[in-house]
């Protein structure tokens, strides 16, 4: 088993329009980074593009960017039923401290606040492509999942998941070298509270 | 000024770190106490049999409660073949001393004294080849040479020690007491020692404070890293069942020199929980742990184990044909559980289904060993995997099936550590050894009373 996230593939599911997911809108908690000019001009165009909102980063781990388009932005993806995957990362490689990866994704899925699925990559079998919700936690207006079985792209992250206006948003970070576990969902904290809603224009 | 050679040095080393209690010197702080335990008889001929094991109920199962504390030091002897006798005697001595001051039962000691192949081929080879048991079954010796399995990495190491002796209570003094004793002996070179831990919730607590990556994703209270229960009653053999003798796998020759006796695998697997609480949702954990489609409701640790459940070849290639997932409790009971009604010599009747190994493998954070230790290594989470079974060939098969070799010859095509084999997926094999354990009456330097 590699600890690559191997899978780049969006959860290409119809879009089925279900109840409100409510929820208000999301600012960063009180002495969280901001989203700055430079990154939110990206997500304003996500959000004009897919005609929903989305979540501007205020903060990723150093070197990742959160802008869009970047170098260190290796997917930037929408599909037809407008659910998007963000995606952003670094690696180096090298034995113990001189290597390692950061990886982080950031996806919204207009329009369902069902937990897509999935297609188990060993047997064909359809799976949620977020399990094992460990307990919720708030952070300002956002009340998020933990989720640490996750498929595709998210293989070998852990994930939050929360819903806003009828739709599911999820972040989620890869368990590599340098971070453990631990590390990752601290880092996630962070991440989200650092979150914007940018609303279409 | 007195100097010392390299050999006394490490020996000196050795002798501290068997009194040493380490980072499971907080399994007593964590745990709370010793479990109450029952009191013990008089000794029983197998070394391998623990007497005054607790049984409670978990989930509706029955469930023993093994020792809070193990350890395994292997050696190699360090007397000289005409030095044999007189260390026999010694040991001898010294083990009764033990016996007579501590119960093998948890809450006393109990002390296991198994044999490697090195040892009687080197020492007591003519003996060894008049009386060494013979597997009828396997048409082979009842000890083989170590192997490696089709799951293990290719730089796991088969060791060739003469010695393991395993000590197993509630007290890590107890152990401390026992290990320091026969070590002053000076009748072997201690090679390694082993340490670790069995019981609820100490899993997660001792991973935390040793900060083992994933340590915050095992389930409170669960016995084991990997979250489930091990220790099922139904799960494990019966009290002699694993006896060289007792299945009638052996033929024990003209003396029957090993009866009462067994044999023990001692193996060192490390586990990366992250991979397996990262990757394995809470079902696909309870298919690859048990069996696919085995439904139990979410979160639980203790899973019945009845002989009724036991899987055939059939079904574990039923269930590898449809879900490309074989179930690691399943795939081993393939061999490990009786596939007929058996009635032993002594007239005790095995029903279709009952467990034959005897489990004693425990919790550890040596990373391989407690020692010798690599200054440079951190805590690891993984396993001693300590068994008893009648013969090597015994382990060999229930070894084998869990690599999808199943005992009716079906090899199922699994590439090594696929993550359809579930627990294979997130284990990494670093030793392995076969042991012959003698009976009680012979532990000490077997065979050496028959030498010239």
């Amino acid at each position: 088993m590699t600890r690559l996230g191997t899978g780049i593939a969006l959860a290409l599911t119809a879009a089925v329009l279900a109840g409100c997911g409510g929820g208000a809108a999301a600012t960063p908690t009180a002495g969280a980074p901001r989203c700055s000019a430079k990154v939110r001009a990206g997500w304003q165009q996500l959000a004009n593009r897919i005609h929903a909102p989305v979540y501007c980063p205020g903060w990723l781990p150093d070197p990742l960017t959160g802008v869009i388009g970047s170098r260190d932005n290796n997917i930037n993806a929408v599909s037809k039923d407008r659910s998007y995957l963000e995606s952003w990362v670094w690696q180096e490689t090298g034995a113990g401290a001189a290597g390692g990866e950061l990886h982080v994704n950031l996806r919204g899925y207009p329009g369902r606040t069902t937990v897509p699925r999935c297609r188990n990559a060993d047997n064909g079998q359809a799976i949620p492509c977020f399990a094992d919700a460990r307990g919720t936690k708030r952070f300002g207006s956002i009340v998020a999942t933990l989720y640490t079985v996750n498929q595709d792209a998210d293989q070998w992250h852990v994930a939050y998941g929360w819903r806003y206006r009828g739709s599911f948003y999820t972040l989620s970070e890869h368990v590599a070298p340098p971070l453990d576990y631990a590390k990752v969902v601290r880092y996630l904290d962070r991440e989200v509270r650092s979150l914007e809603l940018i609303e279409p224009q | 000024m007195r100097t010392f050679t390299r050999r006394q040095a490490l020996a000196g080393a050795a002798a501290g770190a068997l009194g040493a209690a380490g980072v499971y010197e907080l399994v007593d702080r964590l745990a709370g106490g010793s479990p109450q335990r029952a009191a013990a008889g008089a000794l029983p001929p197998e070394q391998h049999v623990l007497d005054g094991l607790r049984v409670i109920t978990d989930n509706g199962v029955e469930v023993i409660v093994p020792p809070l504390h193990h350890q395994v030091v292997t050696g190699k002897v360090a007397v000289e073949a005409r030095g044999l006798r007189d260390a026999q005697r010694a040991l001898e001595d010294e083990l009764a001393k033990l016996d007579a001051k501590y119960a093998p039962t948890p809450s006393g000691l109990g002390i296991t004294v198994a044999w490697g192949l090195p040892y009687f081929e080197r020492f007591v080879a003519a003996q060894w080849r008049a009386h060494a048991p013979f597997d009828r079954r396997a048409e082979r010796p009842a000890l083989l040479p170590t192997r490696a399995f089709p799951s293990d990495p290719s730089d796991t190491v088969l060791e060739r020690n003469d010695v393991a002796i395993l000590f197993r209570s509630d007290s890590l003094a107890h152990i401390a007491a026992g290990a320091k004793a026969i070590d002053a002996l000076g009748v072997f070179d201690v090679t390694s020692i082993r340490k670790g831990f069995v019981g609820g919730g100490l899993p997660q607590k001792l991973a935390r404070a040793a900060n083992i990556p994933g340590a915050d994703l095992i389930p409170d209270g669960a016995e084991l890293f990997l979250g489930f229960t091990s220790t099922q009653s139904q799960g494990l053999g019966p009290r002699k069942i694993a006896n060289l003798e007792t299945l009638g796998y052996a033929d024990l020759g003209p003396a029957s020199y090993f009866r009462e006796g067994t044999h023990m695998h001692v193996s060192h697997i490390a586990e990366d929980l992250e991979a397996w609480y990262l990757n394995f949702d809470f079902q696909l954990r309870v298919d690859t742990a048990f069996r696919p489609h085995l439904h139990v409701p979410d979160g639980t640790q203790t899973v019945r184990q009845a002989p009724e459940d036991a899987a055939s070849p059939r079904s574990v290639e039923r269930d590898y044909r449809t879900v490309r997932t074989i179930g690691h409790s399943a795939s081993i009971q393939t061999s490990s559980r009786l596939q007929t009604d058996h009635v032993a010599e002594d007239g005790t009747l095995y029903l279709k289904g009952t467990a034959v190994p005897q489990r004693a493998d425990f919790n550890t954070l040596d990373n391989p060993f407690f020692w010798p230790a690599d200054p440079a290594s951190q805590p690891q989470a993984g396993v001693h995997f300590v068994v008893f079974n009648p013969t090597s060939d015994d382990f060999h098969r229930n070894r084998l099936a869990m690599d999808g070799v199943l005992p009716d010859g079906t090899k199922l095509p699994f590439q090594p550590r696929q993550r359809g084999q579930g627990f294979n997926d997130v284990l990494r094999t670093t030793h392995r050894q076969n042991f012959l354990v003698p009976p009680r009456r012979h532990r000490s330097f077997p065979l050496a009373e028959l030498t010239a």
